[in-house]
């Protein structure tokens, strides 16, 4: 009578083991096939979830255009993403993974700026081409490695913030701006960007202010920069907490001129943020709305095929990554090609030899030389801002 | 042990130099974890104190190490190793200041601070730029190399395995030295643990700084073997982790930090390829391993091992007074003791000597302060006013670790054993009285464990002895509790109530040991209210009254003063209270079982019980210590299930319904120890008693009820814990009444009371029979329960032995011998 | 005005942590154990109720009650699975389960909600009204009320009602409960569905001044517990006011010295308090006899 309830327990705990059991045995790699493989580190859940999702449609429309004409060197190119939960150990760990068990030609990494600084000395220590996409910390590609294998098609804050500066000074005429930023690494890089850009010209700054990202309210912090006496508000953050600062200067009733990274390139902004958010004018590398390219236009048809759940514009989002990841995916792409092996220092040198790629960004002309890693430069931005839910280039 | 950690290392090593791809990596990984896991493990198994803010202790680890290898304006690049060992060093240092304020909180505020903690550090990294290097963190960390091929990640590789296999020897031989022990009895007990002398300030601090240095060092190598580190490295998920790679494995366990680490590094890892369905799926797989193994997989799996054969305390002929030693023998001293709470004044005045070699009992009535005074006298509370002397020194207001040095051993009303720790340990540690040496100091050495087990055979407890102590019987746990007093080698040893709750053959020998140890050379203060053992074995006798000293000296003088007479015993008959009118026959089942058996866990206790209780009628049920009459009661009012049989209430089956149903169908138990509600008041006690109830003359018998314990109204509106023992029990009578229940059991009601209550508590069963109530009583004292009751049952080993008219069992010879003789008790 | 629009700011956010940690304050003294992934209940509050009225079309009291009962019935889950198979041994391996399954929970809503912040239709929350020099949206004016009244209504129903003393009966002497006809297992239950029914609330009433999306309760749900424990976890009185300070002084250390040592200067006030005041604001010590 008493056994009763103890069996019981020993056959729910059974289901259980097997359940287990099954998880992890689905869960192992499928055996290598005859293709190209490349790894991307990303942040797949999780707040940025939505970054890294679009690293992989941009990588992935890329990829599937190139395996119709026959991939690289006679094979497919097969895309395996790992999940970095935005902590660089994880990054540095998946890094490994996929260089030295799955053996990948080269990495792409994601959004967070730490991640890809823990990658760089094992890319670089183990002759792996990394390519950046998104994360713009400066360092990333200027790390000072003798063989440097990171590159990179994505902003760099350093440059990002001097065309913040100078769009604040000849738009608005700004003598005492304050900066507002998200307190994580990309924040405060583009504090170091902007106090750099700041400091070249004698411009002095009202005040510098951090939020989280979770942060409701951030009429504390606006409220100290306008009694500091700023006159325009450099912002960087990501679409959501982007919103609240808009929402909080629309309750203050602070009618003041914002100059933003790309972080509201997300499509929801308005939604977000209310009828203000059009007096936010912010940078981009690239953007879907408006009159497309060829290239443009083939791409976005690709998406929406390849992705039912995208129906409008404003699901292409963030559009950056997207782009960034496109372009990132054909230019790694040509280098193997050219490069004709999978070895990774030729595959670094075969980047240099790259002469033009016309892209959905830009043409490419020389993307990348000895001394430049970065394939998107100064004259590559513009300042758009967003007008009925589209995002419309700003005539400077 | 040690043997397994050995072999896991040179594993661990194996791969370590010959892994192939990022094999090394990820064992380095593993290797770390296992290593904070140790380190979590003391705070965890041994002190019981959950950190959820190790990452914090982790990252100053790491930044200590990576900013000092990549170099500061003061102390320019530093060394690989000076900078690890500084790691720990300054991890140790937080640790022991986060201590602290840690030491005075416990459970869910213990956590609050230490995610607190971890946060603080975390935004201390991101906005100490000049030296974290804020955000983005420090690049280019060392990595040290030991040469032979041997660098890079494969070193640190090594290093993490050394230092994993180090940390699990550290761990194993603090579990086993007298600052472990020590750990753990300040985990099951803190009061008692200072009773014994330890010191919980100093034990639970050393266990954080341990801790925290542990971590630290993992953290140091974390860095190096990163290269890399950002605050970001270091979410405050990653302490939830190191807390369940504990737990998973099995906390307090040595080994359980390795299972814990494979599981919550390697898993994530083998479900890699699921991308952005990792997390999700690694949260249910959590999941699933804390269902199959929520004692942790070690412990889970221990159970399945078959028990070391039990080993018995061995010869009787111990000398105690040649263990104890020539120190002087000195008295206890106590003048003018007063203390007072909340303006209640709780002693007055109390003035005692305490002899060497001498009993000196204090009695009195239950709340007239003598558990104060026991308390006072061994540093529990500080006194308002007056002094205690022992042999010239003044020990009033010394914290109680103090005390317990300065010679004073004590024992508690409800036992305060280390319940995890074994029978010998306990003995062990009162050995030690506090003086636990430093982390790896040897293991107790086998002439301190001759000892303690001749002062368990000295005591008579004749159980296993390594048994855990929680597991023990009653009779076992009193006579632990004073063997490892007596360990102590005291001047002077506090009993308070070791008789309660112990049959009469149980209370005889006891009588004889207490002698045994005054002879001894000790003074012996003992609480009681047996009156039988106060009298046989007191030398000097002193009453309290409501805190106030209201007569001392011989024992036959103080029963014989009219004061003692009227405070405490009572009318001192303890009268036989036969019913007026003899019951009708033919009266309907109210309550019977058939055929009942129940146990706990595998082991059976009840085997075969039939009973019946009719309506109107009041039954005892008797039988010695752990003959399973509080099991029956239990099985009876459905707190015990599952029970095979049949239990019927008015002639439904209630065999298989739970406790609140069988309670709304009109029975009531008022449980053994009384348990009342502590926090709530008097009248919330009672109002809850009418649960049950629907109709709308709840008030009306509320003013019943304080119209019969009129003691009740008066502190109504007071939290019940505050209640005597005596008012307790009216209050948990009462509450039983409210429900207006169709019978009443009692268990143990007169447990923990003095004579006149009693007294007062049998005239009160008695007045309930009378006015019809159905009643089922377990009691010890099985005279008085046999003078009121009707029928009666003897239980003897889970059976029932005997059952008659209560008048064919008062008589019976064989049952007096064995457990009645109380009736005798008083005059 | 600085100060005026901080309180403004820091009584509203405050109220909001007190709502959320009065549901650790109701599971810890019914069972003496608190639901870890309250942060989660929080966002599912405001996650269902953005899909009641926005992608169901539910008009918002409905969809607001609709969002209520689910978040409930969450936390009925909760301590069905996640609690009561370790509390039951006496296991605290609880905090792991329900921080595992915070975890889970929000990343199931990541990837069918979707990875985008979304905006909550607006309630009370279009015009900002102007106190003191400072706009405040009318919906931060009510969320202080709202919050007090729930706690009043909370600390009234366990100190006066019946069923409440029975819930407190629970968590001090659980078999004695079950001696007064208490059914414990019911009560624990109910107790962990009014927690999550309470973070729910929390969530909704926040999300119109705020987003949508799956990880917005995680600090929310940290800075509740430790509002909980600073309050003293054990009463609601004491929970709710310890809201309003650490709302208030939150945004009054931002607004008066910046927002880089907010953090730091919270954390630290958190241990030092504690450190002061061991059991809370009003939490007291338990009867302790020996």
């Amino acid at each position: 009578m008493r056994s009763r309830f103890p069996a019981r327990r020993l056959t729910r705990r059974a289901v259980l083991a097997g359940v287990t059991a099954i998880a992890s045995l689905g869960a192992f790699p499928a055996s290598a096939q005859e293709s190209i493989k490349l790894g991307l580190v990303a942040a797949m859940s999780g707040q940025s979830a939505k970054s890294g999702e679009a690293i992989v449609r941009g990588l992935t429309i890329a990829a599937d255009e190139i395996n119709a004409k026959g991939g690289v060197l006679g094979k497919k190119i097969e895309i395996i993403v790992r999940d970095d939960e935005s902590n660089p150990a994880k990054g540095a760990i998946a890094a490994r993974e996929l260089v030295q068990r799955e053996k990948v030609a080269a990495l792409f990494g994601g959004l967070d700026t730490p991640v890809s600084l823990a990658i760089v000395p094992f890319a670089n220590s183990s002759k792996v081409p990394f390519m950046g996409v998104w994360a713009a910390g400066t360092p990333i590609t200027r790390n000072g490695a003798p063989e440097n294998y990171v590159f990179r098609v994505s902003a760099v804050d350093e440059i990002v913030d001097e065309a913040l500066v100078a769009y604040a000074i000849k738009k608005y005429g700004a003598k005492k701006p304050g900066m507002i930023l998200i307190n994580n690494p990309w924040g405060e890089s583009n504090e170091k960007g902007l106090r750099k850009a700041l400091e070249t010209r004698s411009i002095p700054f009202a005040g510098i202010e951090k939020f989280e990202t979770n942060d409701v309210d951030v009429v504390p912090q606006l409220t100290r920069l306008k009694a500091a006496g700023a006159d325009a508000l450099f912002l960087v953050a990501n679409v959501a907490p982007s919103a609240q600062v808009v929402k909080s200067l629309d309750r203050m009733g602070w009618d003041v001129p914002i100059v933003s990274h790309w972080g509201p390139a997300g499509g929801r902004f308005t939604e977000l943020a209310g009828p203000s958010a059009a007096k936010v004018h912010f940078i981009q590398t690239y953007t879907f709305t408006g009159k497309l390219s060829a290239k443009g236009a083939a791409v976005l048809d690709a998406l929406k095929k390849k992705y039912p759940e995208i129906k409008s514009l404003a699901d292409v989002t963030p559009a950056v990554g997207i782009a960034n990841a496109y372009d990132a995916m054909q230019l790694t792409a040509l280098a193997i090609a050219k490069a004709g092996t999978l070895d990774g220092p030729k595959i670094r040198q075969a980047f240099y030899e790259i002469d033009s790629y016309d892209g959905l960004i830009k043409s490419y002309k020389k993307p990348f030389t000895v001394e430049n890693h970065d394939a998107i430069g100064a004259s590559d931005y513009i300042f758009t801002h967003f007008v009925d839910g589209e995002i419309l280039p700003l005539t400077q | 042990m040690p043997a397994a950690v050995l072999a896991l290392t040179l594993a661990g090593l194996a791969v370590a130099v010959a892994g192939q791809g990022y094999t090394p990596f990820l064992l380095a990984l593993v290797a770390l974890v296992t290593v904070v896991g140790a380190g979590l493990n003391i705070l965890v198994g041994l002190t019981g104190q959950i950190s959820i803010g190790h990452v914090g202790f982790y990252a100053i680890g790491a930044y200590v190490v990576g900013v000092l290898t990549t170099g500061t304006a003061m102390t320019g690049v530093v060394n690989f190793w000076v900078a690890l060992v500084a790691a720990a060093a300054i991890a140790g240092v937080v640790g022991a200041l986060l201590a602290v304020p840690a030491l005075r909180v416990s459970g869910p505020y213990l956590a609050m601070m230490t995610i607190a903690f971890s946060f603080i550090v975390e935004h201390v990294l991101i906005e100490w730029r000049t030296v974290t290097g804020g955000q983005n963190g420090l690049m280019n960390i060392a990595q040290p190399s030991f040469g032979f091929g041997i660098d890079g990640e494969r070193s640190l590789a090594v290093l993490a395995v050394v230092l994993a296999g180090a940390a699990l020897l550290f761990f194993h031989r603090l579990a086993e030295a007298p600052l472990g022990k020590a750990m753990i009895a300040v985990r099951d007990s803190e009061t008692a643990a200072q009773a014994v002398g330890a010191n919980p300030v100093v034990i639970k601090t050393v266990a954080f700084a341990l801790s925290a240095a542990v971590t630290g060092a993992a953290g140091g190598v974390f860095a190096s073997l990163m290269s890399f580190v950002a605050p970001s490295s270091f979410p405050f998920t990653q302490s939830i982790l190191f807390l369940l790679a504990v737990i998973v494995g099995g906390a307090g366990f040595t080994l359980g930090p390795v299972i814990g680490a494979i599981v919550i590094v390697l898993m994530p890892e083998m479900i890699a390829s699921l991308a952005e369905y990792r997390l999700l799926i690694f949260g249910v797989l959590l999941l699933v391993v804390l269902w199959l193994a929520p004692e942790g997989i070690l412990g889970t799996l221990t159970r399945y091992l078959p028990q070391p054969a039990r080993r018995t305390p061995e010869g009787s002929a111990f000398d105690l007074a040649g263990f104890l030693g020539d120190s002087a023998r000195a008295p206890l001293i106590v003048r003018d003791l007063t203390i007072a709470f909340g303006g209640v004044k709780a002693a007055t005045n109390v003035a005692l000597t305490a002899e060497p070699g001498r009993v000196t009992a204090l009695i009195g009535p239950n709340g007239a302060g003598k558990t104060t005074v026991l308390n006072m006298i061994s540093g529990f509370y500080r006194p308002d006013a007056g002094s205690i002397d022992l042999g010239g020194r003044e020990l009033a207001a010394l914290p109680a670790w103090r005390v317990a040095r300065a010679g004073i051993a004590r024992t508690y009303q409800t036992t305060q054993l280390f319940g995890s720790l074994s029978v010998l340990d306990n003995v062990l540690i009162g050995l030690g009285r506090g003086d636990t040496g430093h982390p790896l100091a040897s293991p107790a050495s086998s002439p301190d464990r001759t000892t303690a087990e001749g002062l368990l055979s000295f005591v008579g407890y004749r159980g296993a002895l390594d048994a855990p102590s929680e597991d023990l019987p009653h009779v076992d746990r009193r006579l632990v509790e004073i063997a490892r007093a007596l360990a102590t080698r005291p001047k002077v040893v506090l009993l308070d109530e070791p008789a309660a709750g112990l049959m009469r053959a149980d209370k005889l020998a006891l009588g004889s040991v207490l002698r045994k140890i005054a002879d001894a050379g000790i003074a012996v203060i003992l609480v009681e209210h047996d009156m039988a053992l106060v009298m046989g074995t007191s030398d000097h006798v002193v009453v309290l009254d409501a805190g106030r000293p209201i007569a001392a000296g011989a024992p036959a003088a103080v029963s014989a003063d009219p004061k003692v007479k009227e405070a405490y015993l009572g009318s001192g008959t303890m009268a036989v209270r036969p019913r007026a009118e003899p019951l009708a026959a033919g009266r309907s089942l109210e309550l019977d079982a058939v055929a009942l058996e129940a146990g706990y866990g595998a082991v059976p206790v009840l085997k075969n019980v039939g009973l019946e209780v009719r309506q109107g009628e009041l039954v005892a049920l008797l039988g010695a210590n752990g003959a399973g009459k509080s099991t029956v009661m239990r099985a009876l009012s459905g707190l015990l299930r599952p029970v095979s049989g049949t239990i019927r209430l008015g002639g439904e089956c209630i065999e298989e319904l739970p406790a609140h149903l069988i309670a709304a169908s009109g029975l009531a138990l008022v449980p053994e120890g009384r348990q009342v509600f502590a926090e709530l008041s008097v009248r919330d006690n009672l109002m809850l008693g009418a649960y049950v109830r629907t109709d709308s003359t709840l008030q009306e018998d509320l003013d019943a009820m304080f119209a019969r314990f009129p003691r009740l109204l008066e502190r109504a509106d007071a939290r019940a814990g505050l209640l005597s023992g005596g008012e307790q029990q009216m209050l948990a009578i009462a509450r039983g009444l409210m429900a207006r229940p169709r019978i009443l059991l009692l268990d143990e009601p007169s447990l923990g009371l003095a004579p006149a209550i009693i007294d007062e508590l049998f005239a009160v069963i008695a007045g309930l029979r009378d006015r019809g109530v159905t009643l089922l009583l377990v009691d010890q004292m099985a005279a008085q329960a046999l003078a009121a009751a009707d029928r009666g049952y003897v239980l003897e080993s889970g059976r029932v032995v005997r059952a008659d008219q209560a008048a064919v069992l008062r008589e019976d010879p064989a049952l007096e011998a064995a457990y009645l003789g109380g009736l005798e008790t008083v005059e | 005005m600085l100060v005026t629009s901080a309180l403004v700011s820091g009584i509203c956010l405050g109220s909001m942590y007190g709502l959320i940690a009065l549901g650790f304050h109701v599971t810890y003294v019914v069972s003496s154990t608190v639901n870890f992934s309250q942060g989660s209940a929080v966002m599912l509050g405001a996650v269902l109720g953005y899909v009641f009225a926005v992608r169901v079309g539910l008009p918002l009291p409905l969809a607001f009650a609709a969002a209520l009962l689910a978040c409930a019935a969450f936390g009925l889950l909760v301590e069905r699975v996640l609690v009561r198979p370790f509390a039951s041994r006496g296991s605290n391996a609880w905090l792991m389960a329900t921080v595992a399954g915070g975890i889970v929970l929000d990343n199931a809503v990541l990837f069918t909600f979707g990875k985008e912040p979304r905006s909550f239709p607006p309630v009370l929350s279009t015009t900002p009204i102007q106190i003191f020099g400072t706009g405040v949206y009318p919906l931060q004016l009510i969320i202080p009320f709202v919050g007090l009244g729930v706690a009043l209504g909370l600390a009234l129903f366990l100190r006066r009602t019946r069923y409440g003393k029975s819930l407190l009966a629970v968590v001090q002497n659980a078999d004695a409960a079950r001696l007064m006809g208490i059914d414990v297992k019911a009560a624990i239950a109910a107790s962990f569905a009014v927690s999550t029914a309470l973070a729910g609330l929390a969530g909704m009433l926040i999300a119109p001044l705020f987003s949508v999306h799956s990880d917005m309760g995680t600090l929310f749900g940290l800075k509740a517990f430790a509002v909980a424990i600073l309050g003293g976890i054990g009463s609601a009185a004491g929970v709710m006011m310890a809201g309003l300070i650490y709302g208030a002084s939150e945004a009054l250390i931002t607004a008066l010295f910046g927002s880089s040592y907010t953090h730091i200067a919270m954390f630290a006030a958190v241990i030092g308090a504690l450190a002061l005041m061991p059991h809370g604001l009003l939490g007291r010590a338990a009867i302790k006899k020996v």
